[in-house]
């Protein structure tokens, strides 16, 4: 009787142990949902299958636009792409995975590529790109995308920020025209905020689903930057003097509750209401308030810390990356040639409602007026320090750091950023 | 010494064959690479650079979080399934009365566990909105309070908001191992107490519990390792949050490997190990202080 109870005991507890291991493992070991790109194999052969992991900009286009590119693509070349879109939630993890497990697509878009480059991973565009398609990339974009002295990220599309407020709002707190300094800035906030009834004056995201992006804005138009002569100066003073102003906005109730806790989507959907009189947005946040009809919205550039000063404005450009992978060289730069195609890029680019990353793109786009404001200050825009790949450590840290300065120090914060960035670079 | 029907060797093996495949499969082979990963040196990208030694646990070990987490995790777990257990006590004697339309209380209850976590999580991350929310506009209507409550927000309210949910997906399965339990009790004990004058509540402290026993050390056990393992509703009703001031150590774990500046497999992967053997030993002791009760009893 006695062995056998305990032998039962011991069984559940052996099962238990394994149910909880299990349950553990799964947690971790989820999302490898690679299947084997036809690219790789045997040396020599040329590869006829591709692979493409693209991350979705939105439902409704992404998948269509990228379906309809694989048959033309299939048609062009013979060859056959497999595309698989990922959200953005899971994308960074996705391509953790499959570059671990030795199985990286062929073609990769994502918001980062400085860390691919450094690790011997890519192709860099003298293998992939025609001469032809590389004249056309905006230098901005081109700077952005070199690594090491050779380009490696090739963009596929662009934002620039700039000031959206709410028309309605500003007529009602009795503001004329859009602030120009921080100043009046402030002065509008204060104003629209004391209408009451749910107003709030700026919806200020600061958590960590794009904080960085949020602070690159402010801290150009006081003339800081991430990185100056290639060295990191996230704690400079004029960085330090940005995020204390953005601070005191909250301390001073001009923002939506918690903004070191809000994320972007979330002010987005705030101004969408119609409670907020201002927020730093761009193009794809035009749409859906042209779709919703809701809010009589205007576009400005940014607000400057000095006095007549030319305000800065934050640009934003995604990357497809292709992965060195046996004999799929030709294939991934057949690739590039059709997807740079005016009326493949542009397609794509104008159904997400983004902004162009050639030259050639500006001048098609120009004709649209709702983007003017973007599109004069694209070629000058502003982006952060994607070429390096400590800043791919950098910008997490950010996200996951930054918001903690509304209720604490945001020279601490600041200094505690540089210090890992030193540290990783 | 063979026993009459017992199979032979490689009978017993073909007949055990699919359960070893499956286990093998399922937990030896990520076992296996988790090991190896949380031994490994990884670059951001994923990209396996080399032999890291120790390197990974020690990264985890010295993180400054970890102190942060592991308590956050202490009271997730310990709060939920104590939450849960009580509650469920309740539910489960409700559902073994008899009463009119029972039947389609029984389905509601079930409703929790049917649906996705992550679907549940996202539903309650839109009911403790602080703009938007159901919660806050129904609170202050019937003036509980005066402004709204930033319940994913305000570091006091996030966790009670997170336990919360845990509770609310973890009650039906467990109410319903209850009534299972339940209705393991012979009704003549019952009678003979009856018969014996025991009032209700001595009825259930002396009968109930005791003979639902069985019930609730299971029903605990397994709760700890879902609660413990329980990803989705932290991770999205913690969304918001910079740093890992509400994070367990499941979410500490993920972040480790995608969302955090270390974004690094090797110390995910060594997390996980640490993840494991906690949950484990957990177990271990709540079954050791359970067993021990039990002779101290007898």
């Amino acid at each position: 009787m006695r062995t056998t109870t305990s032998g039962h005991t011991a069984a559940l507890r052996w099962g238990v142990l394994a149910l909880g291991a299990g349950l553990g493992l799964a947690a971790c070991s989820g999302g490898t949902g690679a299947g084997s790109a036809g690219g790789g194999g045997n040396s020599g052969k040329k590869a006829t299958t591709i692979k493409l992991v693209a991350a979705e900009y939105s439902k409704d286009h992404t998948k269509a636009f990228w379906d309809k590119f694989a048959t033309d693509y299939k048609a062009k070349t013979g060859n056959t792409l497999e595309v698989q879109i990922v959200s953005w939630d899971d994308i960074d993890q996705q391509s953790s995975t499959m570059v671990q497990n030795n199985n990286p697509p062929d073609i990769l878009n994502l918001n980062a590529y400085a860390s691919y480059a450094k690790d011997g991973l890519l192709y860099s565009a003298d293998d992939v790109l025609s001469s032809s398609v590389k004249s056309d990339l905006l230098d901005a974009f081109v700077k952005s995308g070199t690594y090491n002295g050779k380009m490696y990220g090739m963009p596929d599309l662009s934002s620039a920020r700039a000031m959206f407020y709410n028309k309605a709002l500003f007529k009602k707190a009795g503001i004329a025209a859009p602030p120009k300094t921080w100043a009046e800035f402030e002065q509008d906030a204060t104003k629209v905020a004391g209408l009451g009834d749910g107003s709030i004056g700026y919806g200020l995201p600061l958590g960590p689903e794009e904080s960085q992006g949020e602070f690159s804005i402010w801290m150009f138009n006081n003339g800081g930057d991430w990185k100056k002569d290639g060295k990191w100066t996230i704690n400079s003073p004029e960085n330090v003097e940005t995020l204390t102003f953005l601070k005191s906005l909250a301390t001073k109730k001009l923002t939506q509750n918690n903004p070191g806790k809000t994320n972007r989507q979330d002010a987005f959907d705030l101004f969408a209401s119609g409670k907020v009189g201002m927020v730093v947005g761009f193009s794809p946040l035009a749409a859906t308030l042209d779709g919703a009809k809701k809010v009589d919205y205007g576009v400005a550039p940014m607000p400057t810390k000095a006095d007549g000063g030319e305000p800065q404005t934050f640009g934003v450009t995604d990357y497809l990356m292709a992965f060195k992978k046996t004999g799929n060289q030709d294939a991934v730069k057949a690739f590039y040639d059709l997807y740079y195609q005016k009326d493949q890029v542009n397609t794509f680019i104008k159904a997400e409602g983004f902004l162009p990353v050639t030259k050639s793109g500006i001048e098609q786009f120009k004709s649209d007026t709702k983007l003017a404001t973007y599109l004069e200050t694209l070629p000058n825009a502003h982006l952060t320090p994607t070429d390096d790949p400590t800043w791919d450590k950098v910008k997490l840290a950010v996200q996951q750091n930054l918001g903690t300065a509304v209720t604490g120090d945001p020279k601490a914060v600041l200094d505690k950023l540089q210090k890992s960035a030193e540290a990783g670079s | 010494m063979k026993r009459r029907g017992e199979a032979s060797g490689p009978v017993a093996l073909l007949w055990l064959g699919p359960a070893l495949i499956l286990i093998a499969g399922v937990v030896v082979y990520p076992a296996v690479e988790l090991v190896k990963a949380s031994l490994s040196r990884y670059s951001i990208t994923g990209l396996r650079k080399g032999d890291a030694g120790l390197e990974n646990f020690r990264g985890v070990l010295a993180n400054e979080s970890l102190g942060t987490v592991l308590t956050n995790t202490l009271v997730w777990v310990v709060a939920v399934v104590v939450l849960t257990i009580l509650i469920s006590l309740g539910v489960a004697q409700f559902l073994t009365k008899d009463f009119w339309g029972r039947r389609v209380v029984r389905w509601a209850v079930i409703v929790p566990w049917a649906a996705s976590l992550v679907i549940t999580a996202r539903l309650f991350s839109l009911i403790y909105s602080y703009y938007y929310g159901t919660l806050n506009a129904l609170l202050l209507k019937l003036h509980v309070i005066s402004t709204p409550i930033d319940f994913l927000g305000d570091d006091r309210w996030i966790m009670p908001s997170m336990v919360a949910v845990g509770v609310f997906v973890s009650i039906p399965f467990t109410a319903y191992v209850f009534v299972a339990g339940l209705h393991a009790i012979p009704s003549d004990v019952y009678e003979a107490a009856r018969i014996d004058g025991a009032s209700p509540w001595k009825v259930w402290r002396l009968i109930t519990l005791p003979l639902l026993r069985p019930a609730v050390l299971v029903a605990t056990v397994l709760n700890m390792i879902y609660v413990f393992n329980s990803f989705p509703i932290i991770y999205t009703l913690n969304e918001s949050n910079p740093g890992f001031g509400h994070d367990t150590t499941i979410t500490f774990m993920y972040k480790l490997a995608f969302k955090s500046a270390e974004k690094d497999v090797g110390q995910s992967a060594a997390a996980g190990l640490f993840n494991v053997l906690l949950i484990l030993v957990a177990v271990v002791v709540y079954l050791r202080v359970s067993r021990w009760r039990e002779e101290e009893q007898s």
